[in-house]
């Protein structure tokens, strides 16, 4: 009997062998929070190249090789299942949603990485807030969303850059992060349509950002861009919306009568008679209101279109985009355009050999007006312009001021004067080859380009205001008698080659292993011309060309043009070891060279070192149920900034233009030689961080927590140290400065469903630190930031102090009486000396530091702080059956802004209202001073009477969206149709006087400074997103 | 792993390490390097034209900062001597001019620091010429004539240095980085370099009737020839002095401008009696921090008020004073209430809006002359005329006078005061034999000060000559301080301590 059992066995065992050659399985794979089906699931028989896709039902069908197999159900945003067949012929999975996004895969440098896994601070945007915010940059989407990322616009104008700090200024030179798109690194990130982006992740610490090495310091912004998947129906998405801006706010300035009473009591204050036109300043009425002059209502448009698809082996991605927006200031003379067109695609070839390319073409137009300046932008002068001259004379012709002899001119016939076109086509591609050697050993191959033509045209029309030659009053800021022409070309390129090998694998005793390795070659070129011609025969921009010159004799042309360029190599290994599920440690080194660093400092090493500790199953954790998952991790690395170095600055450059004039004609020779030293030392500034930090999972995945602190140390800053007066030469940069950043950041998350509203409320948080700790044997504080209308520098940068914090006069109120005035002093040498010699009643009293006896520069102090106490930004989202509501709300608190955008030093210009609360006699006032055009005790010198507090609040987007009903939709035939109105700025919170406290930057020594700032617009919107 | 594997990575790993190491090195083509430049002749004559560069720095950045800092010769020369006196639009305008005019300047003062940075970057050109361009090949006496113009300069620079200075740190050569800090030397040694380049320079310098038109403004063997003149009298080295200046005044190439007013004009520059002048020129777009081809010199020495100018270096009473009865070189040295200034109104005290009652008028020009184009004030066209013939003439009578032979000495003087007349022989009469001995000396000395007035000579000649003691008492001179100016304490402190910083600083 048992041989007969035996026997019957071992014919079942051949025939179930034998049937299992090529054995079916099917199933429907489900999700399990609703039980529909999921389309586009990748199914494998686990170890075996053998794989299969859910089909539009989540049927799938695949042969298994043997009986015992198991399958592996994977599906972006769910968690992973693996199913043993044992035997079966339906397998039905169901699929859990991955609710605290552990599983989602996060892009980290030359790879992906599970959130769960990260030891590295990697911040990430959801591109669902990137595409909910109309907004034309992509970099004004990262405003406020993640912690510890500072975004500051430089200008309201259409088409104005950002700056961009993560944790703080790193740097006296170049404090912007690195841009790498798709793996390039770009120079900016202006050419993106932001519905294109796929991802972005914002490499905070040294660690995460160690596998740029040289170039990682200031952190890194990764970006990539949408591609479709494999097996997918096409689809064709449509995004459009409208919007209306207008400013937000007016500031309070003087009208004509307040102006003509200020004026007059300004002259005779110093001895001058009231000028004739002011003689009755009731009769002058409210005047002129400029700001109203230059603002209007601009509108903004935006067009863009997606089509994605896939097949088994290729998918396709392709999208289009049109943007306009017109300024609030000059209307169409501010506008911005932008066309973009983008198609990604991905191709495989056999079972091993992959192909991709990424095509980007953008075309932007940008008519600029001049800003941020306080001589000649529109903003500027509408503030300074005097209230009691009219835009227009009665005839229409525009009308100059006879208040105003100076560069404050009209800034209406500005606006219309304006010719200042940038054009530039840029093309950003690349092409990939990925070969699996083995199945877990991949070599890849990337080739870019990144080419950017740009063209510059500036035509100034001759014009006069006044009534020709003779008029005597006119102005020399208003008229040019001759018109000019200048016109510029550059092209920017960069091209780089990497190579990189990954090694992926999983041991058996539970660990996981990933190598990547790379080489990395990056190569820039930039060459650029200029031609200026003046006296074109027609004054019609239409005509404008070079070759429509007059100027037969050829005596004011000028053409110039250069060429420079660049190249850096790099060489990196990064190995991720996971120790089970609880540890994941990291390692990185990186060898990077450049073409900038001097001779003796060709290549540097950046080494970074990381861990993660997953606590979730430790037992303390485990049983508190309400931990979902905990991980505690540090990274400690070095990386180098090498952007803020010229292409040359190491060697000793011989220029031209050190000319003498010889001859009874009076001709210039040129003489040439070196104006610099040569540093063959210069190398890259280190930045060297040290991160620990906590993310936590509460409640269901309902409550999500990440803490981080961290230390960043910058040394080997470049700073020009002065030399020896013998050596002859001017000194170059050295390495020998450093600052230190250091902070904490908190970001908190928090999900819910209650009945039928689900909602999200999330913020994040981060408290930075700035000191400059060194400048270099012998180094000197740096001034920076002049200020015309102040007539001084306004920013610092010392040792123990923030990086350029405002410097100047304390003061103490102001002198009720002559008396007073004269006994403000201090005894020296037996002899009473008065430190304001020349105040009288009504002069602002400046505080004698030092007790020296006389207040000059000696007596300066730090008088506010530009850096931010912390800044801030909470999103709340909610959807309730088909709408949807989204509020997102940004701030900054406890930075200080310079208000340096009224012109002091001429003294006709307008102010703002508070000067009418100027000391007029005993008692009326103790904050303003008396008026006066003679000023002898230099009442408007920096003080802190300049520097306001400014931070603020912006309500920066309010949405309410609907999604049209499923059944409208089947029978349009449309997939999703989702319709919203929305405000961008809709409510602004600040004291601050000016026109917008997000004052950005000029230069990274110049922060915070109002120079007549084009403000950002409030703006309506109305849009809609369909999906076919 | 197997073989392949190892195999495959190990064929990459070397492959990607063996790209090219030529792919950094990137050179600059748009300017050359320091490495590249001195190939041939062109290079030589830019690089020795990158050393007149320097000479016209009068308004200057302070190295590192964007502070500018005016430092005229006239302001040490003119300001402070008992010729002039500061001006301006008050005692605040210029305050450190203010205390040096007084003898307290200190060693904080941008002026100083500014004219000794400039002095030294002029050096360096030179240096860095003398250096490489005898390694170019070409035509030898084109290169030794470059060496000698960078000869040249090196010992106008030394000059200005030593005579207000003192002892100074003597660089030769461009400085290598462990070399920059540097201590003094000798004031002796720094005179003896000065006569070496200045005896070479004279050996390879063409003569002024040997140059083109063109090259008008170019260092000559006259030139070289005064300005060692000058170095020998500052050392009273009266012989050698003597003998230069005789061959100076017997080469035939200057002559005195029969006309003393019009060497001060605009067509008067590079006249006859034209030794060595720096050249400017109005046409160039200079600015504020930028100066190119144009002075300042003749915004600053302007009236204030309506004349637009800023109102420096006014004329001291005593100095008018120091004039003859009818001596016409005071209107053409000094404006007086009622003389007309040019094209640009009379001078009244009203029109000036200032209660001075001179006004310097070597370095006037009329509006209509002014720039072109640009910012006018830092476009003056105005050439410094830093060695004139005359200059020479009465060094001869000093040193003539110092070797005993009164009589050379009389005739010498008598020159200058002949032309001075111009013609009208009731004026400067002649000195006869009855003028010798110190009233002989006292004579040159006068003939200097109102030959050269206002033109930057009066403090370094009463210097050398041991006068400044008596001459400036009233204004603070103090004997053995106050003959050199102080060491700027910047400058102190880079040296590490090196240079030490002159008596009663």
């Amino acid at each position: 009997m048992k041989k007969l059992l035996i026997a019957i066995n071992f014919v079942f065992a051949i025939m179930v062998t034998a049937f299992s050659q090529g054995k079916a399985v099917t199933g429907v794979v489900t999700a399990a929070e609703d039980g529909t089906a999921l389309p586009g699931v990748t199914v494998v028989e686990k170890g075996t190249q053998n794989a299969t896709f859910t089909d539009l039902d989540g049927n799938y069908s695949i042969q298994v090789t043997k009986e015992e197999a198991t399958l592996l159900f994977s599906f972006i945003g769910y968690t992973p299942k693996n199913v043993s067949v044992a035997g079966k012929g339906t397998v039905n999975v169901s699929l859990e949603m991955d609710v605290a996004g552990l599983e989602e895969v996060i892009v980290v440098g030359y790879g992906n990485q599970k959130r769960s896994k990260i030891s590295g601070a990697v911040g990430t945007i959801d591109t669902k807030e990137i595409t909910s915010l109309p907004v034309l940059r992509t970099e004004q989407a990262l405003q406020g969303r993640a912690a510890g990322v500072q975004v500051t616009q430089n200008s309201g104008q259409p088409g104005s850059t950002q700056s961009i700090r993560i944790r703080g200024t790193g740097s006296l030179n170049n404090a912007e992060p690195l841009y790498v798109i798709d793996g390039i690194p770009s120079a900016g990130i202006d050419y993106l349509n932001p519905s294109d982006i796929a991802s972005i992740s914002i490499l905070k610490d040294a660690a995460s950002a160690a596998i740029y090495g040289a170039r990682g310091g200031n952190g890194v912004v990764l970006i990539t861009t949408k591609t479709g998947s494999k097996n997918q129906k096409p689809q064709i998405t449509y995004e459009s919306y409208y919007g209306m801006q207008e400013p937000w706010k007016y500031m309070a300035l003087l009208n004509a009568e307040e102006y003509g009473i200020l004026m007059n009591e300004s002259r005779s204050a110093a001895g001058l008679l009231p000028l004739e036109s002011l003689a009755n300043p009731s009769a002058l009425g409210e005047g002129e209101d400029w700001q109203d002059e230059i603002f209007q209502r601009a509108p903004m448009m935006n067009h863009s279109f997606s089509f994605t698809s896939g097949t088994e082996s290729s998918s396709t991605a392709v999208g289009g985009s049109y943007f306009v927006q017109d300024g609030i200031v000059g209307g169409e003379k501010g506008r911005f355009e932008r066309y973009t067109f983008r198609i990604n695609t991905r191709q495989d070839a056999g079972d091993k050999f992959r192909m991709g390319q990424n095509i980007n073409f953008t075309h932007l137009d940008r008519s600029a007006l001049a800003e941020n300046n306080e001589f000649n932008s529109v903003v500027g002068r509408a503030l300074n312009m005097d209230p009691t001259t009219d835009a227009r004379n009665p005839d229409g012709s525009y009308a100059y001021s006879t208040m105003i002899d100076s560069d404050i001119a009209n800034p209406a016939n500005q606006i219309a004067l304006n010719n200042d076109f940038w054009t530039t086509n840029r093309f950003v591609g690349s092409v990939f080859g990925e070969y699996d050697i083995l199945s877990n050993l991949k070599f890849r191959s990337t080739m870019s380009v990144d080419l950017s033509l740009g063209s510059h045209r500036v035509f100034s029309p001759s014009y006069d205001l006044g009534i020709g030659p003779n008029d005597p009053e006119r102005p020399a800021y208003e008229w040019r008698e001759v018109n000019g022409l200048m016109l510029g070309e550059n092209k920017w390129s960069n091209w780089q080659w990497e190579n990189t090998v990954t090694y992926d694998k999983e041991l058996s005793n539970g660990d996981d292993v990933q190598v990547v390795a790379g080489y990395s070659a990056l190569s820039n070129l930039s060459t650029s011309f200029y031609g200026f011609r003046d006296s074109l025969a027609s004054n019609d921009l239409q005509y404008a060309y070079l070759n429509n010159s007059l100027n037969a004799q050829e005596q004011a042309p000028s053409a110039s043009g250069g060429t420079t360029a660049s190249a850096f190599v790099g060489q990196f290994v990064r190995l991720n070891y996971g120790l089970g599920d609880a540890w994941s440690l990291s390692g990185t080194v990186r060898r990077d060279g450049s073409s900038r660093f001097g001779v003796n400092n060709r290549y540097g090493i950046f080494p970074s070192l990381s861990a993660a500790w997953n606590m979730t199953e430790l037992p303390w954790v485990a049983e508190k149920d309400w931990i979902d998952f905990l991980k505690f991790r540090a990274s400690w690395g070095q990386n180098g900034n090498a952007d803020g170095i010229g292409n040359f600055d190491y060697t000793s450059l011989v220029y031209n233009g050190l000319n003498y004039t010889f001859g009874s004609e009076q001709v210039q020779a040129n003489g040439a030689g070196p104006v610099n030293t040569s540093n063959p030392d210069l190398k890259w500034e280190t930045v060297e961080q040290t991160n620990v930090g906590i993310d936590a999972d509460l409640y269901d995945g309902k409550l999500n927590i990440v803490a981080d602190y961290f230390v960043k140390n910058t040394n080997d800053m470049l700073a020009v140290v002065p030399l020896p007066g013998v050596v002859g030469f001017l000194p170059s940069a050295t390495n020998v400065a450093s600052a230190k950043n250091s902070g904490v950041e908190f970001a908190v998350n928090h999900r819910n469903q209650v009945g039928e509203v689900s909602y999200s409320i999330g913020g994040n948080i981060a408290f930075i630190r700035n000191e400059v700790t060194d400048l270099g044997e012998g180094g000197q504080p740096v001034a920076t930031g002049s200020v015309f209308g102040i007539g001084d520098l306004v920013a610092y940068t010392e040792i123990g102090q923030p990086i350029a914090y405002f410097y100047g006069y304390e003061t103490a109120g102001i002198f009720q009486t002559d008396e007073e005035a004269a006994a403000y002093g201090t005894e020296i040498d037996g002899e009473f000396v008065r430190a304001l010699p020349n105040a009288q009643a009504g002069d602002v009293i400046f505080v004698d530091q030092d007790g020296d006896g006389d207040v000059d520069s000696d007596d300066k102090v730090m008088i506010g702080n530009p850096h931010p106490d912390f800044t801030y930004g909470i999103n709340m989202e909610a959807s309730y059956k088909n709408f949807d509501f989204t509020l997102f709300l940004q701030g900054s608190q406890g930075n200080d802004l310079l208000n340096g955008a009224f012109r002091y030093d001429l003294n006709t210009t307008n102010l703002p209202i508070a000067a009418l609360e100027r000391w007029t006699g005993e008692g009326t006032s103790d904050l303003y001073p008396r008026i006066s055009h003679s000023d002898p005790n230099q009442n408007n010198r920096i003080s802190d009477r300049f520097v306001e507090d400014g931070s603020y609040m912006r309500i920066k987007n309010v949405q309410l969206g609907y999604t049209l009903p499923d059944n409208v939709m089947q029978r349009l035939k449309i997939g999703k149709c989702r319709v919203y109105v929305a405000a961008n700025n809709l409510f602004t919170f600040t004291q601050y006087s000016g026109l917008d406290p997000e004052v950005g930057t000029r230069g990274t020594l110049e922060i915070g400074i109002d120079r007549g700032f084009y403000p950002s617009a409030r703006t309506f919107i109305a849009g809609i997103n369909v999906n076919f | 792993m197997n073989q392949k594997t190892t195999l495959i990575i190990g064929f990459l790993a070397v492959a990607l390490v063996a790209c090219k190491q030529e792919f950094l090195e990137v050179q600059p083509l748009v300017g050359s390097t320091e490495a590249n430049f001195f190939q041939n002749a062109d290079d030589a004559e830019s690089a020795t034209i990158a050393c007149y560069n320097n000479l016209q720095q009068e308004v200057t950045n302070i190295q590192g900062s964007a502070q500018l800092a005016p430092h005229f010769r006239w302001y040490f020369g003119d300001i402070c001597s008992d010729d002039s006196h500061k001006g301006g639009s008050g005692d605040g305008d210029e305050p450190e001019l203010f205390l040096f005019e007084n003898f307290s300047g200190n060693s904080s003062s941008k002026l100083v620091l500014a004219e000794w940075q400039v002095a030294y970057r002029g050096i360096a050109y030179c240096n860095l010429a003398l250096d490489r361009i005898p390694g170019i090949e070409m035509d030898q006496q084109d290169k030794d004539r470059f060496l000698a113009e960078a000869s040249f300069i090196r010992a106008y620079w030394y000059f200005n240095l030593v005579t207000m200075f003192g002892d100074v740190p003597l660089i030769l050569s461009n400085l290598a980085p462990s070399e920059y800090q540097q201590g003094r030397t000798a004031s002796s040694e720094v005179w003896a370099q000065i006569e070496a380049d200045l005896t070479f320079a004279r050996q390879n310098l063409p003569r002024r009737s040997e140059l083109s038109i063109s090259e008008t403004g170019r260092a000559t063997w006259g030139a070289a020839s005064a300005l060692l003149a000058k170095a020998h009298a500052f050392q009273e080295e009266w012989q050698p002095c003597n003998d230069i200046c005789l061959d100076v005044m017997t080469s035939g190439e200057y002559f005195l401008d029969p006309d003393y007013a019009n060497i001060f004009t605009e067509s008067g520059e590079n006249g006859p009696g034209s030794i060595w002048e720096i050249q400017y020129m109005n046409a160039s777009g200079g600015n504020w921090g930028n100066q190119l081809e144009g002075t300042f010199t003749n915004v600053f020495q302007r009236a204030r008020g309506q004349f637009g100018g800023y109102g420096f270096n006014i004329p001291e009473q005593n100095f008018v004073e120091e004039f003859e009865n009818g001596d016409p070189r005071l209107s053409a040295t000094v404006f007086q209430e009622g003389d007309q200034m040019g094209d640009r109104g009379v001078f009244s005290l009203e029109a000036t809006g200032m209660p001075h009652l001179y006004y310097s008028k070597k370095f006037f020009i009329n509006a209509s002359d002014e720039a072109p184009f640009g910012d006018p004030n830092p476009n003056g066209y105005s050439n410094d005329r830093v060695i004139r013939y005359a200059d020479v003439i009465l060094f001869h009578a000093e040193s003539a006078y110092h070797l005993g032979d009164e009589g050379l000495a009389r005739n010498s003087v008598n020159i200058i005061r002949s032309r001075a007349r111009g013609g009208n022989q009731a004026l400067l009469a002649s000195l006869g034999t009855d003028v010798t001995g110190p009233d002989l000396l006292d004579a040159i000395y006068h003939e200097r000060r109102v030959e050269l007035g206002m033109e930057g000579h009066r403090f370094f000649d009463l210097v050398r000559t041991g006068r400044a003691a008596t001459e400036l008492a009233d204004w603070g001179f103090v004997a053995g301080i106050h003959e050199v100016f102080p060491i700027p304490e910047v400058e102190r402190t880079l040296s590490g301590g090196l240079i030490t910083q002159n008596n009663g600083y």
